[in-house]
């Protein structure tokens, strides 16, 4: 058996644990590239201003004293624009002065009930 | 005669030989699909500044007025030439315009969607506005805007219907 020699062990062992912490910065960078891809994905994923855009819509409609809610051709125009072009289902009515809005694009899903105070 | 001293370098030697071997090995052949991590933020980015310059026009500057993008529309005549210079004058300006001197180079087209009402389908959309540029594929974010469209309108098929506004922007 040779004989080894056991001068230095400090500095292998500084060695060892440098490289380690190299080791768990690489992980630290390389996971916050991801952050940044998740973070906005979810922001491009999240329909915050089709929902809006839908609420506004809606409520320019209701401003005309509940007639263009009950109006069948504006109602299709939305759900059919909103299917074919959006990829979302939406439904809105009224029931005397509370009025209900849906929206549904198969990951987000809002619901809404609006009461009207005079 | 054979010297017999030194054995353990030398098995430490062939074990770490193999061992960058497969290492080297394992590194050439498995294959790395590299995708860009950052795109997603400026689409991001592109899609906000987007919807926001296209809901700037779709607002009335004055209670009881029409927005910009609901006169554009209006005043388009229905031959649909595909280009409404006031539209495209405003939107470019927008997007556009930087604080200091010199223009980005955001491009857009910008088409109309609507509903025939004795069908019930989507008719072909109308092309609304561009600037000129063809679309080649660069990266790009769809911005919409609804409007409601009263019966003033010159062209008879988009009167009286909710119709929307769809812009594809992209940088180029």
């Amino acid at each position: 058996m040779a004989k080894l020699n056991e001068d230095g062990q400090w500095i292998v062992m500084m060695g060892f644990i440098i490289s380690i912490i190299i080791f768990i910065l690489a992980i630290i960078v390389a996971e916050s590239a991801l952050v940044g891809k998740t973070t906005s994905e979810s922001v491009l994923e999240f329909p915050k201003t089709d929902i809006q855009d839908l609420r506004s819509l809606i409520f320019q409609l209701k401003s005309n004293d509940w007639d263009d809610i009950v109006n069948q051709n504006y109602k299709e125009d939305i759900q059919v624009l909103f299917f074919d072009r959006k990829n979302a289902i939406v439904s809105y009515h009224n029931d005397s002065r509370v009025l209900y809005i849906h929206y549904n694009n198969g990951i987000t899903s809002y619901n809404e009930m609006h009461e009207e105070q005079y | 005669m054979v010297n017999e001293n030194a054995q353990l370098y030398t098995i430490e030697g062939i074990s770490a030989s193999i061992l960058m071997l497969v290492t080297t090995f394992l590194v050439i052949s498995s294959s790395s699909i590299v995708t860009p991590q950052e795109t997603h933020i400026t689409d991001m980015q592109l899609e906000q500044l987007g919807h926001d310059a296209l809901l700037v026009l779709n607002t009335p500057l004055e209670n009881g007025t029409s927005s910009i993008l609901y006169q554009c529309i209006r005043d388009d005549p229905p031959s649909h030439p595909g280009l409404n210079a006031a539209f495209n004058a405003n939107f470019t300006q927008l997007l556009n315009t930087r604080i200091f001197s010199g223009n980005d180079t955001l491009h857009f087209k910008v088409q109309l969607y609507y509903r025939d009402q004795s069908s019930g389908e989507i008719k072909p959309p109308i092309d609304f506005t561009s600037d000129g540029v063809g679309y080649f594929r660069e990266n790009a974010v769809k911005v919409t805007q609804w409007v409601k469209m009263g019966s003033d309108v010159s062209d008879s098929d988009l009167q009286d219907k909710i119709i929307l506004v769809e812009a594809l922007i992209w940088r180029s």
